[in-house]
């Protein structure tokens, strides 16, 4: 099973954990942390916008929040995504 | 004229400053993809700054990027991803000669093509890092129009030079001239190193004056407490501001009446004086002067 991760919890930051799921389970997203309360529901919307275009399909995405703003957690999904798929190694 | 008294290190993958770094007043900043970020985080690093630069704020400042080495695997795929936004400028670490200058010009401009902007935008700042690079600082200089700064290595060059930092920084004193005589002659500017020792204001205060005094146009600063006291240092005496007043005003009812010549207390000055005191109600803060 494929694990990726990204971020770090420093402020303003948030660390995304990708677990590989199963043929046709779809992506299932839990955050928790700084914002997870308040802004939990928006935050997966737009990790699971993020994760579509990247073309992700069968995925479980936790987020561990800091307070990060909507570009850094797109950046740290991306930065997960291409690490699990090799894409864009360093 | 643009003030380049400050050039802010922000480091890549750290949000917070990258976020708020516009925020300190310097008068540029530099996010680092090189030695801020660690080996296992280039990856990362890369797509945070590039994320950044196409929806984050930098109010007035000079933005530019400082990318891995051409010796390392990541330089290409920093600029790829960095300047398609449009940035001021890229700092090459680590230029030895001017063929990594003309390497990197290349990859710019096929960079630039694809993006659709104007060929040439992108600027080029070359960090001479060693004693060849030292030597080479007037070939660098010149190797492409691109390149509009030079600046001495400080850690790395001194390492170089198989010596050690000191307070009083005698060891980079020879670096430094060479970098001014240098950049001068190639018509560009020179930026300074860092001073590293974040709490000592006035050991930072005597470095700022030593350099300014040796015709640096500005320091690269790698803590936000570090900006106000450069810009402070940088700032031109109530005397240096008078006279250039008194050059600026003589210059303009010079041309007024069409006259070529202009002389101020009863001295002849030319253009490059005139063009210097304007500089000086720049740097002093009186834009509208200069007009």
């Amino acid at each position: 099973m494929k694990t990726a991760q990204a971020g770090t919890l420093e402020s303003m930051d948030c660390v995304v954990s990708l677990t590989e799921g199963a043929a046709g389970s779809g992506l299932a997203v839990t955050v928790g942390g700084a914002s997870a309360a308040r802004f939990g529901k928006a935050m997966e919307k737009r990790i699971t916008e993020t994760l579509q275009k990247l073309g992700a399909r069968d995925l479980t995405v936790s987020v561990q929040d800091n307070g990060a703003l909507d570009i850094v957690l797109e950046a740290r999904v991306e930065a997960a995504w291409r690490r699990m798929t090799g894409g864009d190694g360093a | 004229m643009k003030l380049r008294r400050t050039m802010l290190y922000l480091p890549g993958n750290n949000p917070n400053m990258l976020l708020r770094g516009w925020l300190f007043g310097s008068d540029g900043l530099i996010l680092d993809l090189e030695d801020a970020v660690s080996i296992h985080e280039k990856d990362s690093a890369r797509i945070l700054v590039s994320r950044i630069l196409r929806e984050g704020e930098f109010g007035s400042c000079e933005v530019t990027v400082r990318i891995n080495g051409v010796d390392t695997e990541y330089w290409e795929k920093d600029l790829e991803a960095v300047v398609p936004f449009g940035i001021d400028g890229i700092r090459v670490p680590k230029v030895e000669g001017p063929e990594t200058v003309k390497a990197v010009d290349e990859a710019l401009t096929r960079i630039e093509k694809e993006a659709g902007l104007t060929v040439g935008r992108t600027k080029i700042c070359c960090l001479l890092e060693t004693a060849q690079g030292i030597w080479n600082a007037y070939d660098v200089a010149k190797a492409s129009p691109r390149v509009d700064a030079i600046c001495p290595g400080g850690e790395d060059l001194t390492a170089d030079l198989r010596t050690q930092r000191s307070d009083e920084g005698t060891e980079l004193e020879g670096p430094r001239r060479q970098v001014v005589l240098a950049a001068r002659a190639a018509g560009i500017d020179a930026f300074d190193t860092v001073f590293p020792r974040i709490n000592d204001d006035e050991g930072l205060i005597r470095e700022t004056t030593f350099i300014k005094q040796l015709g640096f146009d500005g320091k690269s600063v790698i803590h936000p407490r570090q900006v106000p006291i450069i810009h402070s240092v940088f700032m031109p005496t109530e005397k240096e501001i008078d006279r250039a007043r008194r050059i600026v005003a003589a210059a303009k009812e010079a041309a007024e009446r069409g006259l070529g010549a202009v002389s101020v207390d009863g001295r002849m000055v030319d253009a490059p004086v005139v063009k210097r005191a304007q500089f000086t109600l720049t740097r002093a803060g009186f834009f509208e002067e200069v007009q």
